[in-house]
């Protein structure tokens, strides 16, 4: 009995279009609510967590010297096979990589390399943005990734920022303090 | 002199029609990727111009200098006159379209209409259905598969819904006692046509749907199955030929729904313009597309044939039957 109220209930919906008028009613909800989407690169640009793996970088001790001590560690454990070090040894006795290169056209940012790393002299920061017009100019050397900022304190959220073309093209961040639009993209 | 200034006049509405539905499909199109962005919580054009107001304009410029190609086993003549027959006839249409009673201008009764027609329904019907060769021409020129399909689909569309359609409004011309636009507005003075016609407004919008070829009923250009469906090998100049048509028809149909059914640019409560309230209920209509547009997926192919043999035929047959006996 009640399957059949159930049922003829459904067909007097359908007759009188209950089903468009819900789609309708939801679409309209979703005109008035909230974009999801942030506008990179000309008015917002999203801050990564700490934890994100982004743009390899080489750490330094506290004199200043390179901290890697060319173990191959990393270029060992790579899944991809991009890590190159040619190690030499100062006068000391000291071993330092001579050449590293990271070739970040192949890298997947799995992190192992950050992982392996006995002497904490590798990590994945958080810049994102490295396209490139050939994919050779993404073979980062040792220089490079010395010069690459390290991992931030603070992250995850959008923070103003424009776009700038004058010379390369670049998205700059305009204040450190973001907002969280994550919390209310969805609808209740 | 009385005659010069007849035909200056003519002229002069003539020429302002023509330029407000050439350029009507700017903001339209600005609006339907607004909404569009804003119902997918995205926030669409933002970046040429306010609110990506200038998008059209920078999209128009970028259409007129992109190569006009035509391909090479296409059927060079009827490719080209096609999109000329797209666009035609519905400018042609909105010369028996009238936007409100006259208004005074300096002493002299200027009437918001190019011509009042006896026959105007009539001849709107008549004269849109001319459209249908321009999508048809343009998928068969082109000797592409997808076009062809998109042709051929336009084909079996229009015979089933203009069915409808025409059968739909003779509900509204048996209550006027009339085929003039004109004198159907002035009818529905004290009721609008929608109490007395539910039925009859439903088969006509659902059918202005497939005219127009707006989702659910776009069959004809399907971008998910058929890439862009008859206007596939289209570029430059000739497709926004094809883009125009179809916001016109769109514009078009709103018009008619609004003229026939929805006491055209007689208010309600509020005392408004005429020509506002004429204004307000047609955005109201172009709004209701994009939003079904943006809600609804694509009707099958066979169902689209169902619905307007088994569902809208015998309705439209019907509602005529009963008003017939009801109102005359
Ligand atoms: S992140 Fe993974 S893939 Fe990239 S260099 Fe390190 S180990 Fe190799
Ligand atoms: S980065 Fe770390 S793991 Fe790689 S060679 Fe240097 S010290 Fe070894």
């Amino acid at each position: 009995m009640a399957r059949a109220l159930e049922k003829s209930g459904n067909w007097i919906g359908w007759a009188f279009f209950a089903d468009f008028g819900t789609a309708l009613s939801l679409t309209f909800g979703y005109m008035f609510s909230r974009p999801v989407t942030m506008q990179y690169p000309d008015k917002e640009k999203w801050l990564p967590y700490s934890r994100y793996r982004g743009h390899h970088f080489l750490t330094r001790d506290e004199k200043g010297e390179i901290k890697c001590v060319a173990c191959e560690l990393c270029a060992k454990i790579c899944p991809c096979d991009c890590i190159e070090v040619v190690p030499y040894e100062d006068a000391t006795g000291a071993r330092h990589p001579k050449v590293f290169e990271i070739d970040t056209a192949r890298c997947l940012f799995c992190g192992l390399c950050e992982d392996a790393c006995p002497a904490d002299a590798i990590a994945l920061g958080q810049q994102y943005e490295f396209s490139s017009y050939a994919s050779r100019d993404l073979v980062i050397g040792r220089d490079e990734l010395m010069r690459k900022p390290g991992k931030a304190e603070t992250g995850g959220g959008v923070v103003g920022a424009r776009l700038d073309t004058r010379d390369a093209v670049r998205v700059e961040t305009d204040e450190p303090a973001g907002y969280d639009w994550w919390r209310n993209i969805r609808r209740s | 002199m009385e005659l010069a200034l007849a035909l200056g006049l003519i002229a002069f509405k003539v020429a302002l029609l023509i330029a407000a539905l050439l350029l009507l499909p700017l903001p339209l199109t600005w609006l339907e990727r607004k909404i569009a962005g804003r119902i997918q919580q995205r926030m669409g054009p933002m970046r040429v111009g306010w609110h990506g107001l200038l998008q059209p304009l920078a999209d128009g410029i970028k259409l007129l200098t992109k190569e006009d190609h035509i391909p090479a086993e296409a059927d060079r003549f009827l490719f080209k006159l096609a999109p000329i027959l797209a666009l035609a006839p519905p400018f042609v249409v909105f010369a028996a379209v009238p936007f409100g009673e006259s208004i005074s201008v300096m002493g002299t009764e200027i009437s918001l209409y190019v011509a009042n027609l006896n026959v105007a329904l009539l001849f709107i019907l008549a004269v849109i259905g001319i459209e249908v060769y321009g999508v048809v021409f343009g998928g068969w020129a082109a000797n592409s598969k997808y076009a062809l399909l998109g042709s051929l689909r336009t084909c079996a569309q229009m015979i089933s819904y203009e069915i409808p359609m025409g059968f739909a409004v003779i509900g509204v011309v048996m209550l006027a006692q009339s085929m003039s636009l004109v004198d159907i507005v002035r009818a529905q003075a004290d009721m609008w046509n929608i109490v007395y016609q539910p039925v009859g407004f439903f088969v006509f919008f659902v059918a202005g749907l497939a005219e127009a070829q707006r989702i659910p009923f776009d069959l004809a250009e399907a971008e998910g199955d058929l890439g862009a469906g008859f206007h596939t090998e289209y570029s430059g100049i000739r497709f926004i030929f094809f883009m125009v048509s179809e916001y016109v028809i769109m514009v078009l149909v709103s018009v008619l729904a609004v003229i026939l059914f929805f006491g055209g640019w007689n208010g309600v409560l509020i005392p408004l313009p005429p020509l506002l309230w004429f204004f307000m209920k047609v955005a109201f209509f172009i709004y209701l597309f994009m939003w079904f547009r943006f809600t609804f997926p694509r009707y099958r192919y066979d169902q689209l044939m169902a619905i307007g043999w088994k569902v809208l035929l015998p309705l439209s047959l019907a509602n005529i039957i009963i008003t017939g006996i009801l109102f005359v």
